[in-house]
């Protein structure tokens, strides 16, 4: 799962970018080239090339990277490396050690120490005598960003092929470097850098040593503002936390940071599944399921992610039953779902009857996986939820009922305890029935009709809240590029100032709105 | 001051703590004694002593008579203070000789979580317990078990069960349970009846003679007809719903304002 979210659906989005390009060939680009060219490598024409060219191809890849680098660091323009970044997964497929070394080779001056330093990782496999030679007006290292994205590519390469304590080495002296840097430009790479960091100290199991390094890290990327570097590690830390059942820090952790609104759809995912856990621990389950909601919905759908949605999925169902309701059927069969959900499946089924009996069962015969999956606890409150469930459908179906049948209904112990169990259902609003003590039966009281009361002007309200809300953002997140074609200069200068204005008013009614709620 | 004076300070309390009639006051002078020769040893700032095993071990054995002292001192705070404390040594220590009353205490906290109606902390310290353990050890199966009847709502099984405490520490928090269930009974009875005989509220809440009940009643602001010997509830049900005029206008007004700007 951990990595599940990060390896995104990239390759499908630069298709479909890549036919866009081809659309308006006129306002092409570099980026728009290079995933042409990376999406051109990736399908099927790499079957036809041989291994040599297949070699070249990649490092023509990278050698594009340094250059969108370049550019970013110089426009102070995030997005050329996010581009950079998020072609990582396709290319991760074809490093190999050989590639590594010739990059590494070229784009060093000679006798470089970082050069020296990330050969030596590789190992003496990886270079051919002689290769060294082979370009000598190739890309040089002008800046650290590209330092930076050589080690982390040995470090990715070292992951794949699990050697732990050389990643560990090489991930902690990046660690470094990148902390001494500080160069807004560093921010996307810095976040990576630290997610493999952390990796390699889980896959060894040495995960409490990093925390102060992170919590350290943490703050200062707050104190600068870096959103990417600060979703990152607040996720690393909750699964840090997480790793050793430190619910109760990982609940300070959260309530003392704020996540940053512009972090990434992938860490926005993680960090509400973290949530959603954290929420359904403290018994918030109303909290808890909007967050695993978020966390479904936000991570992309696919099989990569698999991981990812069966674990929030598995939380979300129980949650779901927590709160007292039913998962529809739909999603047990989803074919990426399917198999995992099982036992799950069998657990919604039992609370669903309300029979205790077949909840035990159950529970019985799949602990192992509960356990393995850290659902059991979570699981094991669910028992009074299926006592909940049996009482309301008695309520449902019957109008008036004697303590003495829903005692035999619901396999309990004795009268009594049915009827504090009833008592207790009514307090929480499970059931609308009154108890008559002396006659020794429960009453259940009519349906209110809903339409009486405010309720339907409150979920009215707030649907339309969303619908502005939506709108708003997507005023708000529009851009207005500069160098559009056709468009002569003082057509854009009227464009960026009426976005401007509206931006500036919506941020105006909302602080309105802000004053408004404190009146109410 | 030194370990070994540490030590042999450390050795003294035990050994008072654990004779069959143990002064408690000596004993609190010891533990405050012993505080702050730990604090001298620098057992709070735990930065590089990791390898330290003797000196920690001996600082979590104090601990440890300190939360036992507390409730027998019934000092609730005081038992949270220390348990906060031993949660690093039990978490953060794995290369200390594991504690013989590690899960005892344990149980003492979620008890005491428990008896407090800290509920969502008491499932976070849940969660801290290794899974092994949760099933099979009979010390922290207790409060869990307890945990159930409540929520199900079986006080009958909650009251039962403080015959069976498996051990003596724990009844001073049962007793505390006791009180929190009955309030809990009885804010359960006021939502569902509208009337109850006396007698008959005396059995729900676990009362025996009539004295207590009605100054339970008292309490809870129930009234009570002497002549029928019944109590009757408030009930809610007459509340009338207004129409929340102020806040209409705000959200029409609202409305209004967005759509002009969109169109």
């Amino acid at each position: 799962m951990a990595e599940a979210p990060r390896r995104s659906s990239r390759l499908n989005k630069n298709q479909g970018e890549d036919t866009k390009g081809k659309d308006k060939s006129t306002d092409q680009d570099v980026e728009m080239s290079d995933t042409t060219e990376a999406t051109t490598a990736d399908s099927g024409t790499v079957k036809v090339l041989g291994a040599k060219e297949l070699e070249a191809l990649v490092i023509a890849d990278i050698k594009q990277h340094f250059v969108l680098f370049a550019k970013s660091a110089k426009t102070h323009e995030a997005r050329f490396a996010v581009r950079v970044l998020r072609s990582l997964s396709s290319l991760r497929k074809r490093l190999t050690a050989q590639v590594l070394a010739k990059v590494i080779v070229n784009s060093y001056t000679k006798g470089d120490e970082s050069q020296k330093r990330l050969l030596e990782y590789l190992g003496p496999d990886a270079l051919p005598a002689g290769a060294a030679e082979e370009e000598t007006t190739s890309y040089k290292v002008e800046t650290p960003e590209v330092d930076v994205y050589l080690h982390l590519l040995v470090m990715i390469y070292l992951l794949d092929q699990g050697q732990l304590e050389k990643g560990i080495a090489l991930s902690s002296a990046t660690v470094k470097t990148v902390q001494e840097l500080n160069r807004r430009s560093l921010d996307q790479l810095a976040a990576k850098v630290y997610f493999y960091y952390a990796r390699f100290y889980e896959l060894s199991g040495r995960l409490a040593e990093i925390r102060p390094v992170l919590l350290n890290a943490q703050r200062t990327a707050t104190l600068r503002r870096d959103d990417d570097t600060q979703s990152t590690l607040i996720n690393l830390l909750l699964r840090n936390y997480f790793h050793y059942n430190l619910y109760d820090q990982a609940d300070k952790l959260v309530s003392k940071t704020t996540f940053p609104e512009n972090a990434t759809n992938n860490q926005l995912a993680r960090y509400m599944y973290y949530l959603g856990r954290i929420k359904a621990i403290q018994l918030e389950y109303t909290e808890s399921h909007q967050s695993l909601m978020q966390a479904v919905r936000k991570a992309p759908q696919n099989n990569v992610t698999a991981g990812f949605q069966q674990e929030a999925n598995k939380l979300l169902i129980i949650v779901q039953l927590l709160m007292g309701e039913i998962p529809e059927r739909s999603l047990f069969r989803q074919p990426v779902l399917r198999k995992a959900l099982q036992p799950y499946f069998q657990i919604t089924q039992a609370v669903r009857v309300g029979d205790l009996n077949k909840f035990q069962e159950t529970l019985a015969a799949n602990s192992n996986t509960f356990l393995a999956d850290k659902n059991y606890t979570l699981i094991l409150r669910l028992r009074h939820n299926v006592i909940k469930t049996g009482i309301r459908m008695i309520s449902l179906s019957y109008s008036r009922i004697s303590l003495r049948d829903v005692c035999l209904k619901l396999h309990l112990d004795s009268e009594e305890d049915a009827e504090y169990i009833v008592a207790k259902a009514i307090r929480d609003g499970v059931i609308d029935a009154t108890l008559d003590h002396e006659k020794g039966f429960m009453r259940s009281k009519e349906n209110v009709d809903i339409y009486s009361t405010n309720e339907p002007q409150h979920a009215f309200h707030q649907r339309i809240a969303f619908c502005l809300k939506l709108h708003n953002d997507s005023v708000k997140a529009m851009r207005f590029p500069l160098k559009a074609v056709n468009i002569d200069a003082a057509e854009v200068e009227a464009a960026r100032d009426q976005e401007r204005t509206l931006v500036q008013e919506i941020a105006e009614a909302d602080e309105d709105m802000d004053d408004g709620h404190d009146d109410l | 001051m030194a370990l070994t004076e540490v030590k042999s300070l450390a050795q003294a309390l035990s050994q008072e703590f654990n004779s069959a009639n143990p002064n408690l006051d000596k004993c609190g002078q010891l533990l405050s004694q012993l505080k702050i020769a730990l604090i001298e040893l620098q057992y709070l700032t735990h930065e590089d002593k990791h390898n330290n095993v003797e000196e920690l071990t001996v600082a979590r054995d104090v601990l440890e008579i300190g939360a036992q002292w507390s409730v027998r001192k019934k000092d609730i705070p005081s038992f949270e203070r220390y348990m906060a404390q031993l949660q690093t040594y039990y978490n953060d220590y794995s290369n200390l000789p594991p504690s013989p009353i590690k899960y005892n205490l344990i149980g003492l906290n979620l008890l005491c979580l428990l008896s407090q109606n800290r509920i969502s902390d008491f499932h976070t310290a849940l969660e801290t317990i290794e899974p092994s353990q949760l099933h099979s050890n009979p010390v922290i199966q207790y409060p869990i078990k307890l945990e159930q009847s409540l929520m199900e709502g079986s006080y009958n099984r909650v009251w039962s069960s403080r015959s069976d405490v498996p051990s003596k520490e724990y009844l001073f928090f049962i007793d505390i349970l006791m009180d929190t269930i009955r309030n809990e009974i009885a804010s359960c009875s006021e939502k569902a009846y509208t009337s109850l005989p006396l007698k008959d509220a005396g059995t729900l809440l676990f009362f025996t003679n009539m004295e207590d009940i009605l100054n339970f009643a008292k309490e809870r602001k129930w009234k009570v007809n002497p002549v029928e010997q019944k109590a009757y509830f408030h009930s809610d049900a007459d509340e009338k719903i207004g129409i929340p005029a102020d806040q209409i206008i705000k959200q029409t007004m609202f409305y209004a304002r967005d759509m002009d700007r969109i169109i």
